[in-house]
């Protein structure tokens, strides 16, 4: 496999080389540095060691963000691999329209998560409150009001946005499904479930692994949405870890103990993620 | 073969080349700009979007007048995003020559960038008391935008039909008894409910509503809340009191509800008789309903019981600052620029007409102030009957992330007004005492 690599073999690698280290490398290097500052944002001031990342420890509105991180992402990576796989399973199968529904479905991910995030406020706030008063529902009421419709807030529209993405995964492996194997199952008298569940799930498997990475490190590092939807209101209960840092470097100032922050936000989304894949990638194996 | 690897390379080193070069090409257009004929630009980084198109009105007339003058106008709006903008704006190397800070904290933490205007005109016109917050060590290093002042802003013909004087509410007691009156008249009147308490703008509650309680514990002077080490909530009952009126009579959840739902929604189309906003307001409302601005609306103070029940909270949101990282000609340049805006006649005007600012300096004609709520709060400042803006020398972020947050859970029922007090005195001394 190891070929020599000449002189055009770096040559044509540099652009890219150049472009990681200056938009990822080089300013991931300065972040950790700055973690181990006092720099406010406007001048470096002195080296501090470790002290920003010992106050992380008890900063109680992070580690609740973090809770609240965490606790969205579960059910959020849960509920969009559900739908995405349910959609994909309606539009290959031969019902009519199918093409037309792929583009549907896929719609909601083609539109940005700011402006998502304030059409959905207006949906929770206004629409349902409307129902809500029509037909004398009261939990429909005074969305977004309470940490818990804040909490279900997003993960409606995580799941309504992403589910149209994770949705096109999941149809070209499915698609790539033999049919002959399909047929041989049904002759050999396999229900339409046990047809799903030991031939097509396993051989989807690997998009399992792509759909999870993906749904994973997107609900963890979600912002956008975060802000238009709740502002990680009410209270703070609504808010999320990248806002959270957001908000310590930029409304409080402390750049340096926010960079910390985002290492060990950094550190986290990594850990998990690269466990994720090589436990499904076992698991591909195994299949 | 080796052509082939040859001629690749070549291609290869051109791709990254180019990327080098482009990244040089623009650098080398951003310096020769700058320098091109001798001329001064003043680039100017401001934070006040609703008078942006006004702003660069008047710069462009400067610029015919004075030649060799060039001005950019860049406007970032809202408080917060402007100081992360402005951040970056220095981090990219791009400095300013004038930009806005806000208050001691400001100051302290911007100094080495700050050029001291105290040979300027404007400076000695600024009213008394105003460049307190921007003064250290005998320089002055902000020049003051305008005045602007908030309490509750109320629908004249409402409280008219209601059978209410509004003049004569001058107490809190005054004002429970209107806002009872109102809440039990409220399906005649046509109102949705008497206040709209926007819970979810942490600066109307964190850093409006509490400073009318918090500035006479500092003496109504910001340099005394920037350097106190803690806070005693000394007319705290009197915070709550209020607090609790707007929030049981307000429409709900109050939590959610956000500043454009009071304003342009519930306060512009009369859906409630009562908000409590600032003069910054008339805008949005004009643009709603032209008539019900300019005839329909009044303020009123915001009553801290045991202090002063018939004041309005007055103060000045933003200072002009002028970079001394620049060159020499610049400074002047930038020094003449405000200048001419607060002292010339030409400046005045624009200030007054186009601006529609509260003067924050000597020598204005007040009598042109054409907005009612501007012209109310006016008559309060020269009556004296004003509490000083203290809030920006809270701890960074403490208003609206710590007192703001608090105020939420208080509303949302999840935490008592003592605990509300404990955790932000506790906040406060933390982050005075790092």
């Amino acid at each position: 496999m190891m070929r020599t690599r000449d002189l055009s073999y770096w040559l044509f690698l540099a652009p890219v080389l150049l472009a990681l280290s200056m938009v990822v490398i080089i300013p991931l290097v300065f972040g950790i540095y700055y973690s181990f500052t006092n720099w406010n944002g406007i001048e470096v001031g002195s080296f501090v060691g470790l002290k920003n990342y010992l106050a992380i420890l008890d900063d109680k509105e992070f580690l609740d963000s973090m809770w609240f991180t965490v606790k969205f992402s579960v059910v959020s990576i849960i509920l969009i691999n559900f739908f995405g796989l349910s959609l994909a399973l309606i539009v290959t199968s031969k019902i009519k329209s199918n093409k037309f529904l792929r583009t549907i479905f896929f719609m909601p991910n083609l539109i940005g998560g700011l402006i998502l995030g304030f059409i959905w406020q207006f949906i929770f706030i206004k629409v349902f409150a409307g129902i809500g008063s029509v037909f004398g529902i009261q939990s429909l009421e005074g969305w977004l009001s309470t940490t818990q419709t804040g909490f279900w807030g997003l993960v409606i529209l995580m799941s309504w946005q992403m589910s149209g993405y994770i949705m096109v995964i999941y149809i070209a492996y499915l698609e790539g499904v033999p049919g002959e194997l399909i047929e041989a199952a049904e002759i050999d008298g396999a229900s339409p479930f046990q047809r799903l569940r030991y031939i097509i799930f396993p051989l989807v498997a690997p998009a399992f692994t792509v759909s999870m990475f993906l749904t994973l490190s997107n609900t963890f590092k979600l912002y956008d949405q975060n802000l238009s939807l709740t502002g990680g209101g009410p209270y703070n209960s609504t808010q999320m870890v990248a806002m959270e840092i957001f908000k310590t470097a930029f409304t409080e100032s402390e750049m340096a103990y926010a960079q910390a922050k985002a290492v060990i936000f950094f550190v986290i989304v990594a850990v998990i993620s690269l466990t994720q894949v090589y436990i499904n990638k076992k698991r591909e194996v195994e299949m | 073969m080796n052509k082939k690897k040859l001629f690749s390379g070549i291609g290869a080193g051109i791709l990254s080349l180019s990327l080098l070069l482009t990244g040089c090409g623009n650098a080398d257009k951003g310096s020769s700009n700058e320098s091109s004929k001798g001329n001064v630009t003043i680039d100017v980084f401001q934070f006040k979007v609703e008078f942006k198109k006004q702003f660069e009105t008047v710069a462009k007339k400067y610029e015919q007048e004075h030649k060799g003058v060039k001005i950019n106008i860049t406007t970032v709006g809202g408080g917060e995003d402007y100081g992360a903008a402005l951040k970056s704006k220095f981090a990219s190397g791009k400095e300013p020559a004038i930009y806005n800070i806000g208050g001691p904290q400001d100051v302290e933490d911007w100094q080495k960038k700050l050029a001291d205007l105290s040979d300027t005109e404007a400076s000695k016109a600024a009213l008394k008391g105003t460049l307190d917050g921007v003064s250290k060590d005998g320089k002055i290093l902000g020049l003051p935008y305008n005045q602007e002042g908030y309490g509750l802003i109320y629908n004249k013909a409402v409280f008219e039909k209601a059978g209410i004087d509004a003049k004569s509410i001058k107490s809190y007691a005054d004002l429970e008894k209107a806002v009872k009156t109102l809440d039990s008249k409220k399906k005649d009147l046509g109102l949705e409910a008497v206040f709209a308490l926007p819970g979810k703008e942490t600066w109307v509650t964190g850093l409006h509503l509490s400073n009318a309680f918090l500035a006479p514990e500092f003496d109504n002077n910001v340099l005394n809340a920037y350097n106190a080490k803690k806070v005693d909530f000394k007319y705290g009952d009197a915070f709550k009191k209020v607090l609790d009126l707007q929030n049981d009579y307000s429409v709900q959840p109050t939590v959610s509800l956000d500043y454009s739902k009071q304003v342009e929604e519930l306060f512009s189309l009369q859906k409630v008789a009562l908000i409590q906003q600032g003069n910054w307001v008339y805008g949005s409302i004009e643009g709603i309903d032209k008539e019900f601005a300019q005839k329909g609306i009044g303020i009123l103070p915001i009553p801290v019981e045991g202090y002063k029940e018939d004041a309005i909270p007055v103060g000045i949101p933003m200072y002009w600052g002028v970079n001394s990282n620049k060159d020499k000609a610049t400074v002047t340049e930038a020094k003449k620029f405000l200048d001419w805006l607060y002292t010339s006649d030409e400046g005045k005007e624009a200030v007054i007409n186009d601006f529609k600012f509260i003067p924050a300096y000597d020598g204005f004609d007040a009598s042109k102030i054409s907005d009612p709520l501007s012209k109310e709060i006016y008559q309060y400042a020269q009556d004296g009957k004003t509490i000083g803006w203290t809030f920006m020398g809270y701890p960074t972020g403490w208003g609206q992330n710590e007192l703001g947050v608090q105020i939420q859970k208080y509303l949302s029922k999840e935490a008592k007004w003592e605990d509300v007090v404990k955790t932000t005195q506790a906040a406060w001394e933390k982050s005075r005492n790092k």
